[in-house]
Parts: C-alpha cells; structure tokens; sequence
C-alpha cells in the first residue's frame, strides 16, 4: 500500500518536471501578458516610468481623437477582406490545376512553392526593389506592355493593393495544403459520379468541396487570424505610407509602442485587435459548421 | 465521330494516358505563364546579383548582365558585416532550433506516457495557446525582459525555445500514439528509466516528425523578424533579417550588392528544402490530419 502510494507520488513528480518548460513557458507568454494587459490598458505608461492608471482614457483618445485609428482599422479590413479570399481561392484553383497529370507536373508544383520557402524578409525586401517605380521589375513588365509606369508603393490608391500583390507570390503556402487534401480524395469518388454524368462544375460542387471543407475551413481561420496580424510586409515595404493608406493595425501598435513609447495606449491597441480577431474567428467558426461535414464525426 | 467526341470524360475518369488534350494545353499555358511569374524574380535578383556597378541603373531594360560579377558577392557581403550577421542567425537559429525540438519532445512524452493529475487540462492549455494571437503577449513580454536585463541581448530570441512548442508538442504527442506502449513496457523490464525510454527508443523511432520539427523550427528561427527587431540595438548583435531590412530601406543602397547578400540569405533555407521536401510535404500533411480531427 504504502510503494504504491509512493510510487504515485513519484509519477506525479515526474509528470510534472517533463511538462514543465511548457507550464513556465504559458505562464510567460499567455498567463502573465494576458492578465498584466487587462491593468496596462488602463495606464499611461512609457515602459520605463511606473505605468500611471487613467481609466478608459486610453480607449476614448482611442475612438474619438485619434487620427489614424479608424482610418488603420479600416485599411486592416480591406487588407483581410481582399488578402484572405484571394490567397483561398486562388490557391485552390492552382492546386486543382496541379492536381492534373499533365507534363512536367513536379516541376510546376516545386515552382510554384519555391517562393513560400524563401525568408520572409528576403522576399519582402525583394519585392520593394520590384516596385522600385524608375528600375523595378513591376514597371518593366508594365513598359513590355506598352504601359506606363506606375508609383507602386508610392501612390496611395495602389500600394496596400502592391502589398498585396507581393504576398500573394506566396500562394504556393496555400496550393500544396490544398494540394495534398485534393490528393487524399478517393479517386473511385470521381468514377462514380462521372457515371451518373456529372461534370466540371457539379463534380466540384458535390464531390471535391464537400470533402476538402475542413482544410478549407481550416485555412480560412488560420489565413484571417494570421492577416490580422500581418506586420512585416508594411514594416519593410512602405512603413505604413502614404498618407497612412497601409497603417495596418498590428504595424501601428508596434510603432505607437516601440518608436512613439506609448505602452499603456498600444496594449489597449492590442485589444482592440484581439477582440476582432476573436470576433471573426468565432462567426467563421458559426457559419462554417452549417457547411463543414467532417468525415469521422461520432458526434 | 461521336464515340471520339464523347471520350474525354471516360478517359479522365479511367485515368488512361491520352495525347495532350485542347484543355490541357490551355492549363499547360496557365501553367507556364504562372511559373514565369514566380521564378522570374528570383531570376531577376540573380541577374542584378552578378551585374557591374553601372549596369544596374540603365534607361533601358537590360534583361541579362552584360558580364559577370561575382565580386559582389565579396563587396556585398562586406556592407553590411554580412558574415558576422551570418554567423549572430546561425548561432540564435541553430541554439533555439535544438531548444525547441528538444523541449516539446520532453514535453510531449510527458503528456502522451506519463500518468498524472491535470495532465488534460495541461494538454488543452497547451494547445489552446496555439490559438492566442502572437501580438498579445509582446508588449508585457518585452517589459518583462528588458526588466530582467535581457533586451540587447540575444536571450529573448533564444531561452523562450526551450519553453516548449505547442504545435510541435501536439505533432509529436500525434506521432507517439502511433507507437504501442509494449515497447516502452519492454524497456522498462530491462531497466531502462524514462529518459533512456525517450530518447533511446521512442525518438529513434519517431525519426520522421523529429525531422519536421527541426526543419520548421529552423526555418521559423531563421525567418524570425520582430523579436530581434524589438531587441537588438547594437549592429554586430543583430541577425541577417533585420541587417537585410535595414539594408533595403536605404534607396541609395547598391542594388547588386543587396541582391547577392539577399541571396546569401536565402541559401540555408532553399538547401533544406531541396534536401528536405519529403519531410517538409510530411509536415503540411500533419497540419491536414489535425485540421481533419
């Protein structure tokens, strides 16, 4: 009785020293952040002096004062709402497009994913010089053309359009998740209901969609958790410019909290953003589950 | 006439080889134009790589370099302290790489073999966290380190690896319940304790995911951006990708020698992917499987 207590406690003991990086690891970065972040934004803090509490004075300079908030709200939405669909759709059109036996099919699809490989700064960085409006290479294609050139990053009813653009040369990422669930679709599906005569269009909706709705569904929250908080591609390409026209919201905070010293204001910056996120994440979640059938679901 | 007219749908369906088909050459032609556009500017960043000084800069398009500098990527490299920026991501990447895969490989057996109160509600935390968007914490966190004495320091970018993964926990948890307990049990008879178990037996085994992790993880630490952004101040600290974005803000900045450093940067990564694609495809097919549960 008493070794086999014992050994209880031991195998307590071990348990807990094995997932112990991982307990130190979520009180660091998701206990401790999300607990502090309630009291911080309620603080006038420059993250060097004792944050100050002041209320909701933070959220009200926020939506009534504030000069760039609704406008790098409004261009974060614009960014999500064109960049998720279109890396979506598109990356499942190419995938359907590769998933045919055609000549050199490997090589098309290692061409089409080599791009997701690279850095992400490398690419970024690239793609600036691309755009460069005297010598870039956007503009030379544009003068193979015959077109003029055009201020990519510099015109402010094109550059969150160039950003874009930039990104999806990362489409590839998208193409070969769909890519391996096309792939693992019983193919005497498709004999079937080519039997009972269905083409193109039908056989796509009722036979490919269907059975690729979960890693669709998957794709679509993680693509809009992750465009949300898209950072990198502004930082590196334009800053933000011009004329703010691509203040993505997550390079906002980071510029309020890192170049301006405003903590307190950028972490109630960084609630804003969560609860969008959080927001969209649980309507996708809502809708899909009306669309989304999964194949092993004992519910 | 007709029969022939009719054929294509039945030959799709069996699958049978046929000549080139009308559709088929207009998907070969969308093809062809698509991977134009995602080779060419890698094309591109070669050919302005190996151009001269004064060849980069011409009214006219100038599509391939006149002659060949490979001298540039000597005086690139040079710039912007290339190799010891080199050497500052080797080291970060390689020491947080061996951190995560080590720590969520403890972790995971932890919660997939061992038998402890709260050990599910650890898991669903664990996994849970997944779902919390980076952004949240940064700012606590980096008050947090600075507090500690680590900002312009390399620690924040490298001690949170050994705090384990969730997602690479969750693939090796995945891949740990493929394998039967009876060989743990059979080890255990001969003595072995858990980190024999682990290490001698259940990784060997699980070579395959423990590739995938240590591909990820090394392209996750070699791509890292913020971090370092937010707490490197001095130059000779900082890793290539934040040299590199600083290299690029600069319109002044030599293109030819931008793209050969650019390209330097790229290599370790397209290296493993030449080398590692099975394993790369095995890991996009465990994000599948998990969206599919």
């Amino acid at each position: 009785m008493k070794t086999s207590r014992r050994y209880n406690r031991f195998e307590w003991v071990k348990g807990y020293l094995h997932i112990s990086p991982s307990i130190i690891g979520f009180g660091i970065f998701v206990a401790y952040p999300l607990i502090m972040s309630i009291y911080y934004a309620l603080t006038k803090w420059d993250g060097i002096n004792k944050p100050e509490f002041v209320g909701f004075d933070n959220f009200n300079y926020l939506f009534t004062v504030d000069p760039v908030f609704w406008k790098a709200l409004r261009v974060t939405f614009y960014y999500v709402l064109i960049n998720v669909p279109a890396s979506l759709i598109g990356g499942l059109a190419l995938a359907m497009l590769l998933n045919k036996k055609l000549p050199f099919i490997r090589f098309f699809r290692t061409a089409f994913y080599l791009p997701t490989v690279l850095p992400m700064i490398a690419t970024l960085t690239l793609w600036k010089f691309i755009y460069h409006p005297q010598y870039g290479l956007a503009n030379r294609v544009l003068h193979l053309f015959g077109s003029p050139p055009v201020n990519w990053l510099s015109d402010e009813r094109l550059a969150l359009f160039s950003v874009i653009l930039a990104g999806l040369w990362q489409i590839g990422g998208g193409m070969i998740i769909f890519l391996s669930g096309l792939q693992s679709i019983p193919q005497d599906l498709y004999e079937a209901s080519g039997m009972d005569g269905a083409r193109g269009w039908a056989v796509f909706r009722n036979v490919t969609l269907p059975l690729i709705a979960p890693i669709l569904f998957l794709q679509l929250i993680l693509g809009i958790i992750g465009s949300f908080q898209s950072f990198a591609q502004v930082q590196v390409m334009t800053g933000g410019g011009p004329n703010y026209a691509t203040e993505l919201l997550n390079f906002k905070i980071y510029a309020d909290v890192f170049s301006s010293k405003m903590f307190g204001y950028g972490i109630a910056e960084v609630w804003i953003l969560f609860l969008i996120i959080m927001l969209f994440t649980v309507i996708t979640y809502r809708y899909s589950n009306q669309f989304v059938h999964y194949e092993n679901d004992n519910r | 006439m007709k029969t022939v007219y009719s054929a294509p749908a039945v030959t799709n369906a069996g699958r049978s080889r046929r000549k080139i088909q009308p559709v088929n050459s207009i998907r070969m032609v969308v093809l062809l134009i698509g991977t134009v556009a995602m080779l060419y500017p890698l094309l591109w960043v070669v050919t302005i790589a190996l151009k001269g000084n004064n060849d980069i800069f011409t009214t006219t398009p100038q599509w391939f370099p006149k002659e060949f500098h490979f001298e540039n990527f000597v005086e690139g490299t040079k710039q912007i302290h290339f190799w010891l920026t080199f050497k500052n991501s080797m080291i970060i990447t390689v020491i947080s790489t061996v951190g995560q895969v080590a720590s969520s490989i403890v972790v995971g057996y932890g919660l997939s073999r061992l038998r402890f109160p709260g050990r599910k509600l650890w898991f669903s935390s664990f996994i849970g966290s997944m779902m919390l968007p980076g952004f949240v914490g940064l700012v606590p966190v980096f008050y947090l380190f600075s507090q500690l004495g680590w900002y312009n320091t390399w620690l924040p970018l490298i001690v949170p690896s050994y705090l384990g993964n969730p997602a690479f926990t969750f693939l090796f948890i995945q891949f740990l319940s493929t394998i039967p307990k009876s060989f743990d049990e059979a080890a255990k008879m001969d003595g072995a304790g858990d980190t024999q178990i682990l290490w001698r037996i259940l990784v060997p085994m699980s070579l395959p995911v423990v590739v995938t992790m240590i591909i990820f993880a090394f392209n996750g630490s070699w791509n890292q951006y913020l971090e370092p952004l937010i707490y490197l101040v001095d130059q000779n600290k900082w890793t290539l990708s934040v040299a590199l974005a600083s290299f690029a803000s600069n319109w002044s900045t030599q293109w030819n020698y931008f793209m050969a450093a650019d390209l330097l940067y790229m290599m370790p990564l397209l290296i493993i992917f030449f080398f590692g694609q099975k394993y790369f495809m095995q890991g996009l097919g465990s994000v599948n499987s998990a969206g599919l549960k």
